[in-house]
Order: C-alpha cells, then sequence, then structure tokens
C-alpha cells in the first residue's frame, strides 16, 4: 500500500495548532465543500445500494434537522459537521492498533492508514459519527483514478478514515515556510472545504497565533463546541444561526 | 510563440515561478496542449513534486465561474475557484468541483463514430455544402459562447439559420420572462442583477438563488454579505414558495402560499406597505384587495400586515422573482408585481437593489437561450421536414426539452443528425454521427458572463491537460469542414484552427480602455487573456435607468392550472446535479441538501397529505398529469403545502453512461404545452394525480444520508 511517510510521521519541528470555525449562519447546504473534501482526499464513492446503507464515505456532511410542524417548520441552521480534531479524543484510546493517535504539536488527531486493522472500535466511540470505514474495496473505473491526489494516501477495504484538516496541504505549506525559514502565514493555505465554501462559512487556520482570523473568532463570545460536556475539547468552533 | 519557446522560458518572462501559487498561462499553437506522460518520463515544466496550474473556465452551467486547476504531471488533480476572477472570488460550487468526474468518466464518447476524423470532417463539409443553407440548423446549449460566436458567423456569411441556444435551466429559471420584464421596468432587455449583498430585507419569490439560479457562487457570495453584519445589520430573507428549497431552508421567514398566487401576494404587500407609509397609493397596487389575496394565497392577512411593516420601514429592501414564480401562465405579471416592489422601495439602480447586468465586453446586445415556445417552433420545423441537416452541441434536448415539445420524434424528419456530443447521452444516441468534442478541461474558449457581477468580464478558457481520447475540438471541425465546403463556408472561416480564431476574437479588446491588463501585441495579449483566465474592465458597468412601473397597471390575476389532478406540482432543479450532472459519480452521491437523498428521484408529500393517501416513506408511486406520467419513491417531506408536491429534475436518463443511465425519473415527462406571455414555458402550473403503486419494502427505496443520523427515529442512532 502506498503511504506517504509525512502524513503520518509526527514532528514537534513543524509550528502550528490548527482550528477551524463554522458560521451557519452562513452555510447554505449547498454540498460544495463535501465535493471539494471528495476530490481532495481520494474519497471513493460507494454507490446507491452502499450509500442506502449508511457507509458512504463522507468525510465532511452537512446536517440539517426539523423544528416544528407546518407551516411553523424550520429548517435548523445547516451545521457541516467533520472530525472536531478533539483535544481528548474518544476514538484514540479505544484503539488496539495504535492507529488513531494524537499528536499533540498540531492538535489533530491522526489516522494511520498503515497500522488500521478495521476493528472500527474508533468509528462505534465517536460521539459525532464522523468516522467512515472501507466495507469494500469500491470500484473506481478507469480512467477515474488519473483524478487521484497523489499528496494523499488511497485507502483500501477494512482501513478506517475520516478527516484530517487537509494534513497534506498543513504540511505543504509548513515545508514551504520551514525552506523559507519562516513560519506559516495566517491565509497561506486553507483546506479544501474552506477554500471551496461559496458563502465563506469555513475558516480555518492557526489556534496558535492569537492574531489569525480563526483566533479572533473563535474568541469572539457566541461560538459553541459540539458535546462539550462529554469532555472532548474540539477545535471547531460553531456559530449557530438565525 | 515558437517551438524553441520553451513554456518554462516563457515563465521566466512572465515573471512567475513554480510556486504553487502561480497560474500558467496557454501558449500559441505550436504548443496547444500539455502532453501527459508516464511518471517516470516527465515533460520539462514539471519538476517533482511541483503542481501546475492553470486557469480556465467552468463549464458545469453558464455562469462562467472562472477555475484554477491544479495538475501535476500532465493529469488534473483538483478545480479551485480563480481568486481574481471578479464573478467567483476563488469560489466554486459542487458542480465545479465534480467536473474532473466528467473530464475523467469512464463513459465518455472516445471517437468519431465513422472511426476517423477526415473522414468526419468530409461529412460536415458535405451536409453544409449539398444542403441550401436554410436547410441546416444548429442547436448549441448555454456554454461555450466562443463556438457560438463562430457558428454564428458562419451562419451570417453562408445565409444559414442562425443558431439557437437552449439549456434546462434557461426554461427553470424563466429566463425570457426575466428579460421581457427588465424591458418592462428598465426599458431594455436582459438579465436583471439583484444586490442581495447590500440588501437589508430580501422578499424572494421562489427564487432558488443559493442553488442553481443564473450564477448560484456569486449570489451565495452575495448571501454572506446580506448575513454579515459588520457594518450594518444582519439582513433578514423571506422566501415565498410552496416547497422549502435550499434557498428557502435558510430564510428567516419562509411564506408557503398556494402556488399561483405569487403576483397578489407581491402587489398586497406592496400596497399594505404603501398605505403604512402614506402618501398617494401606486397605481400598480391600487387595483388589489389584501383580504381576498390573504384568502386565496393562504397567507394570514397578520403575515401579509407584518411583511408589509418591514417593507414599510426598512431601508433596502429587495424582491427578487425566481424561476418557478415566472413559469406560470401568469409569469409576466409576476414578474411586474416583482419588480413594482423594488420600485417602491426605491432600490434600481442603487446598493443593495436592483439593476441590468453589465453586458460582456465583447458582447453588444443582450441574447438570451431559447424560450420553450421558441424550441416549440424549431422542433415544428424539423417536424415539417425543413431542415435537412441538424447540428447539436453542448445540450441534450431529447432530456431537456419536456418530451410533450416531440423533439425526439421530430429528429426523424430530419435527414441527418450530428451531434457533438463529449457524452453519450440521449441526443447522441438518436444521431446519425457523433463527432465528439473535448471535454471543457481540454478545450480553448472563453464564455461571457452574464450576470453575477458589476464588471463586464468576458472568462478564458484554455486547455489544462491534454485530450484524453479521438475527440476533436468542434470549432476545429467546423473550421476544417468549412475549409473544405469552401465558397462563403470557407470566407467566413479563414482561421487556421480555433487558437487562429480566438485570438482574432480576444485581441479586438486590446484596444479596450479600462482593462483588467494590457499588452502592446496580440500574441502577449492572447497569453495574458490566458494566464489571467480572462479580461475584465475595472469599473461597474451596471445599468440602471429609471423606471415608471409603479404608475402602470398590473393584472392582479392568478395563475391557471392545467391538468385534473389534486395537487400543485412543484417541479425543481436538484441543487447538486442540475441538468447535467448526473454522469459524475461524486455528483450522484452528495446528499440533496434539503432531503439528503443520493443517486435518486424522490416525489416530495407533506406528511399529513401521505397520511390520508395511506403512503409512507419508500412507497412508490405514480404522478400522471395531462402529458405523461412518472414512477418515484416517496419521500415524507415536513415543509411543503399538503396541496402540492414535488419533483426534482436531473434523474431520469436513459442513457449518458453508467452513473446516470436507468436511475430516477425525469418531472420533464410530466410537463404540458402551455407558454406564458413572454413564451416560458409554465412548467410550475401543472396540477398531477399520485396514486400507490406498490409497499415500501425492505431493503429498497431511497438512499438518505440522514438514516446514518437517525432523525427520524427509523434507523441507526435512535438512542440518543
Amino acid at each position: 500500500m502506498d503511504m506517504k511517510i509525512s502524513e503520518i510521521k509526527m514532528s514537534t519541528e513543524e509550528v502550528g495548532k490548527w482550528g477551524m470555525v463554522i458560521d451557519q449562519d452562513l452555510c447554505t447546504g449547498c454540498q460544495a465543500c463535501v465535493a471539494a473534501c471528495a476530490m481532495e482526499n481520494n474519497l471513493s464513492f460507494v454507490g446507491e445500494e452502499d450509500a442506502g446503507y449508511g457507509r458512504s464515505m463522507h468525510w465532511i456532511r452537512i446536517e440539517r434537522f426539523w423544528e416544528g410542524e407546518y407551516p411553523e417548520v424550520k429548517m435548523t441552521p445547516n451545521q457541516p459537521m467533520m472530525c472536531q480534531q478533539c483535544g481528548s479524543a474518544p476514538c484514540e484510546p479505544v484503539c488496539p492498533a495504535f492507529a488513531t493517535v494524537h499528536s499533540n504539536a498540531e492538535s489533530l488527531n491522526l489516522q494511520v492508514y498503515n497500522r488500521c486493522v478495521g476493528t472500527r472500535y474508533c468509528a462505534n466511540n465517536c460521539p459525532y459519527q464522523v468516522r467512515s470505514f472501507n466495507w469494500r474495496d469500491y470500484e473506481r473505473p478507469e480512467p477515474l483514478p488519473n483524478q487521484l491526489n497523489p499528496d494523499v494516501t488511497v485507502r483500501r477495504r477494512g482501513v478506517m478514515e475520516k478527516c484530517t484538516f487537509c494534513i497534506q496541504r498543513i504540511h505543504k505549506a509548513q515545508d514551504k515556510a520551514k525552506s523559507e525559514g519562516r513560519e506559516v502565514m495566517d491565509g497561506e493555505f486553507t483546506t479544501a472545504c474552506a477554500q471551496a465554501c461559496p458563502a465563506s462559512a469555513i475558516t480555518f487556520g492557526r489556534t496558535d497565533q492569537p492574531e489569525s482570523l480563526v483566533s479572533h473568532l473563535m474568541h469572539q463570545g457566541h461560538g459553541v463546541k459540539h458535546l462539550e460536556d462529554l469532555g472532548t475539547l474540539p477545535n471547531v468552533t460553531y456559530f449557530k444561526g438565525g | 510563440m515558437s517551438e524553441q519557446f520553451s513554456r518554462r522560458d516563457f515563465l521566466k518572462l512572465a515573471g512567475l515561478g513554480a510556486a504553487t501559487t502561480a497560474i500558467l498561462t496557454g501558449c500559441g499553437p505550436a504548443s496547444r496542449y500539455v502532453k501527459r506522460e508516464p511518471y517516470q518520463e516527465m515533460p520539462e515544466y514539471n519538476s517533482v513534486g511541483q503542481s501546475t496550474y492553470y486557469a480556465t473556465t467552468c463549464r458545469e452551467c453558464a455562469a462562467g465561474c472562472g477555475l484554477v486547476v491544479r495538475t501535476y504531471q500532465g493529469r488534473a488533480l483538483k478545480t479551485e475557484g480563480n481568486a481574481n476572477h471578479p464573478l467567483n472570488l476563488g469560489k466554486t460550487c459542487a458542480r465545479g468541483q465534480a467536473t474532473l468526474h466528467g473530464l475523467y468518466n469512464p463513459d465518455r464518447v472516445r471517437e468519431p463514430s465513422n472511426g476517423d476524423w477526415d473522414a468526419a470532417i468530409q461529412v460536415v463539409a458535405d451536409a453544409l455544402k449539398n444542403n441550401k443553407p436554410d436547410e441546416i440548423a444548429f442547436l448549441m446549449g448555454m456554454t461555450p459562447d466562443h463556438l457560438f460566436d463562430l457558428v454564428t458567423d458562419m451562419a451570417d456569411a453562408a445565409g444559414m439559420n442562425a443558431p439557437v441556444r437552449y439549456g434546462a435551466l434557461g426554461l427553470f429559471e424563466a429566463r425570457a420572462t426575466l428579460s421581457k420584464a427588465a424591458e418592462t421596468l428598465f426599458g431594455q432587455a436582459g438579465l436583471p442583477f439583484f444586490d442581495v449583498g447590500g440588501a437589508q430585507v430580501v422578499l424572494s419569490f421562489g427564487a432558488n438563488f443559493l442553488e442553481t439560479w443564473l450564477s448560484p457562487v456569486s449570489y451565495t457570495r452575495g448571501f454572506t454579505g446580506l448575513r454579515e453584519a459588520k457594518t450594518k445589520m444582519r439582513g433578514k430573507l423571506i422566501q415565498f414558495e410552496a416547497r422549502m428549497s435550499a434557498t428557502g431552508g435558510k430564510a428567516d421567514e419562509w411564506v408557503p402560499l398556494r402556488p399561483g398566487t405569487e403576483a397578489l401576494v407581491a402587489l398586497a404587500i406592496g400596497r399594505l406597505a404603501a398605505e403604512i407609509r402614506g402618501g398617494s397609493m401606486p397605481r400598480a397596487f391600487s387595483s388589489v384587495d389584501p383580504l381576498d389575496v390573504a384568502e386565496k394565497s393562504g397567507v394570514k392577512l397578520e403575515a401579509l400586515e407584518h411583511i408589509a411593516e418591514m417593507v414599510a420601514h426598512s431601508t433596502g429592501v429587495l424582491a427578487i422573482p425566481g424561476g418557478a414564480a415566472l413559469g406560470q401562465s401568469n409569469g409576466q405579471a409576476v414578474a411586474e408585481a416583482v419588480l413594482a416592489l423594488n420600485a417602491f422601495a426605491d432600490n434600481l439602480g442603487k446598493p443593495g437593489g436592483v439593476y441590468l447586468s453589465a453586458l460582456a465586453p465583447n458582447q453588444s446586445d443582450y441574447s438570451r437561450p431559447a424560450s420553450a415556445r421558441e424550441m416549440q417552433e424549431f422542433v415544428e420545423k424539423m417536424a415539417s421536414g425543413a431542415f435537412k441537416v441538424l447540428f447539436v452541441h453542448g445540450v441534450n434536448p431529447v432530456f431537456e426539452l419536456p418530451a410533450s415539445l416531440g423533439f425526439k420524434e421530430a429528429l426523424g424528419n430530419v435527414g441527418q443528425v450530428i451531434s457533438f456530443a463529449t457524452f453519450p447521452d440521449e441526443t447522441a444516441a438518436e444521431a446519425d454521427f457523433v463527432f465528439p468534442d473535448h471535454h471543457g478541461l481540454e478545450s480553448w474558449g472563453y464564455q461571457r458572463v452574464a450576470t453575477g457581477t458589476a464588471l463586464p468580464v468576458l472568462s478564458g478558457a484554455q486547455p489544462v491537460v491534454s485530450p484524453y481520447y479521438n475527440t476533436r475540438a468542434t470549432a476545429d471541425v467546423l473550421i476544417a469542414a468549412a475549409q473544405l465546403a469552401g465558397g462563403k463556408f470557407a470566407d467566413a472561416l479563414p482561421y487556421k484552427d480555433e487558437v487562429e480564431f480566438l485570438q482574432a476574437k480576444v485581441s479586438t479588446l486590446m484596444n479596450e480602455a479600462d482593462g483588467s491588463f494590457s499588452a502592446l501585441d496580440a500574441a502577449t495579449f492572447m497569453a495574458y487573456f490566458q494566464q489571467h483566465g480572462g479580461w475584465w474592465k475595472n469599473s461597474d458597468a451596471r445599468l440602471a435607468p429609471a423606471s415608471s412601473i409603479l404608475n402602470s397597471n398590473i393584472d392582479a390575476t392568478e395563475a391557471e392550472f392545467a391538468g385534473e389532478g389534486d395537487f400543485f406540482l412543484v417541479p425543481f432543479v436538484s441543487p447538486t446535479l442540475a441538468e447535467a450532472g448526473a454522469n459524475k459519480p461524486w455528483l450522484q452521491e452528495l446528499p440533496d441538501p434539503t432531503t439528503t437523498v443520493m443517486w435518486n428521484t424522490w416525489i416530495e408529500i407533506n406528511p399529513e397529505t401521505a397520511d390520508v393517501l395511506g403512503l409512507h416513506n419508500d412507497d412508490m408511486v405514480k404522478v400522471s398529469s395531462e402529458a405523461g406520467e412518472l414512477e418515484a419513491y416517496v419521500y415524507l417531506y415536513p415543509a411543503i403545502r399538503p396541496d402540492t408536491i414535488a419533483i426534482p429534475f436531473g434523474q431520469g436518463h436513459t442513457a449518458y453512461g453508467r452513473y446516470a443511465e436507468n436511475r430516477g425519473a425525469n418531472p420533464a415527462d410530466l410537463f404540458g404545452v402551455h407558454f406564458n406571455e413572454a413564451g416560458d414555458l409554465a412548467f410550475a402550473g401543472m396540477k398531477v394525480k399520485v396514486e400507490k403503486v406498490r409497499e415500501a419494502k425492505s431493503g429498497v427505496g431511497l438512499a438518505r444520508l440522514e438514516s446514518r443520523m437517525g432523525v427520524y427515529g427509523e434507523a441507526l442512532g435512535e438512542e440518543h
């Protein structure tokens, strides 16, 4: 299996802790982020039948719920949901193979595909239900594989996967900054979802830089973190809509 | 640019490094295409691990958003928005992202159907030469504009029929009505531009501007402007529609009016607001009785008054007429009534108001796609045998036109049908020859930005990868065939190839002032044009003439409905698939924003109605109208009127590749032939019957994302 070392190396040299702020008042639910994520991260499509069984491989999904009944019915503000990159992640301690490990340096949850043996304990323990499992080797007929991003491992059957905050982009920016003898600057790069979002509802950046946009937004006061009472310390902050 | 002059040299000259943010240029014909090489033999401009970025234009709809495509060793890996492009400022929609699944689609047409391009060009040349000019017809899609210009030049010179353009999105947006309304309002045809971003209160009459309407990426940016409370108060969106769209889901207030009463509601709000504000009553609102409107529309008088209060007291009120509101028998009146609200709010030509969109740099008159009535005339000509040869490019009329117009049957009376389809669509299946064009990402071209930005923009396209199959640019085929046919055809297209044609067209902009860049010679200008992804002017060119609409009489009538059934039919364009997305597997697997359904067609029914009819989720039902019928699964949708059902458009293909074929149903099969005054189809003016075909079975039904989350307590996750 093709594995990029840079994706799994836990480096203490690279600076930067990463976080995300999502404004649900702006999110239109258009699915541009979902498509962008699929294209960037080599996600498999699973087809109608498996999708019907809940086996689709979305790393990000947009939740909407209904409130009230017709005619006073309301759609709750769209809620993009992806791996919250918890500071204290329930998925991590249950992995017998150390495939779900924590990077304190970058405040990310890593998923080491070639360690994963497919117990699915992590998905079972994730309160956000954001992990997806490769139930099969999903078909990607020629010439579709030409589109695969060479910076991202292609996963196969029996492996768990999830949002990585586009770690390949983080590392690329870090490498570039290092070669130029500086730190990664705010706004120098962003994740695929944030880049595509036509409503600019997603902001990504360094949370260890107090002057970064994401830090400003995080500390505005009206942000919430999902299921915070579980003590997961998520790295994604939501602004509720409406 | 000569062959000795490599891309790398050019890069140095242009002062661009191979940094990740650089956008490379297209070069001259000598080095037209990037070669796709095996990884071990890389082209000289690629160094290991470095990506190459090309600016081009998205062709998934006609909006004309700028893209920057990341390529790596000759393969296109990822599309991103072009951050400098005035229309989309670096953003894309889901369809723009998935355009690569078109490029690398396993079911593309791989070679000309007669096997050989010389023979294909001979066929086209013979078709041009051996028929009288008025027996030759071109039917084209809403993209790309450069090919439309080329065919127009040829048609003008040779006396052929002017090419006709059509697209299903144009039908669902009721563009002819919108243009007619602009003419009524401003005295000039064109596409109105609604400055959502600058407004405070937006009244949207079914405009799905966050989904597929006109220029969704740009309108979504406007929506962000509406919501952001940096320099002003957070703006409000009020949506009037019988079925909650994804746009309606974002509204602060959703008003489920009875279909067909949009004009009445708009006028009643105008009247009530005018009463609150005092002074003389504008004539446009004088004939309407709000109490009567409340009864007819099902919107309570208090609700109308509450909205009128906002309209009367707020600054920055903006009213938008959407496609379904216009695609009714009284569409013209709806458009006038809604635009009159804007005149009342005094927002014409002001920030947060209505403008007439700027024309593109190389455009002298607004031109719109054909209305359904014009398409009917076209089909009648086909059926009468007036056309000996029909060329089809960029559109799939067998799927995109309502079946009741009889396009497929009329094809039988056309002597020869030549399709330039990239994908094996329904129309290509009926054609005598298929001479496939490249995919948009393998193509040269330009697209005029019709609306969505204040600036006049000509968006440029260039190949980002070399053609994958034995396809050929339709422009090149036509140029070669015209030379072969000789005479007027050859005179009309005196170009070596498509690139030379483009250069001739684009370089006319060189002498224009106020451009985004300038250059001293045509080759450099063209190179910059490719590098920047187009050329645009730097100043606002939207028009804002005064209007006297408030002093005109507006017909305060309800729409008429065709058919016998009990239910109003709301057909809407799938926000993720639109008219041509069904063959892209990742678009199929995107959950619909409102229902989260993937890979299929569903019928939205209010849960209470379903209860009365004994229907459950995933039951199969038959919907029949005066024109046709279809079968699809039931989806109990809590945000739709009990007297209304809704069906998305986008699926129901009988061809178009493995991911689209034999999947779902096409609501256009239900459309009868009724037009509004502007000639648009009254597609939202249908009444239909609903019958159960069979009960839901375990393991058969719609694939939805939400069952994963168990919001209805029907599946996983019930416990939390």
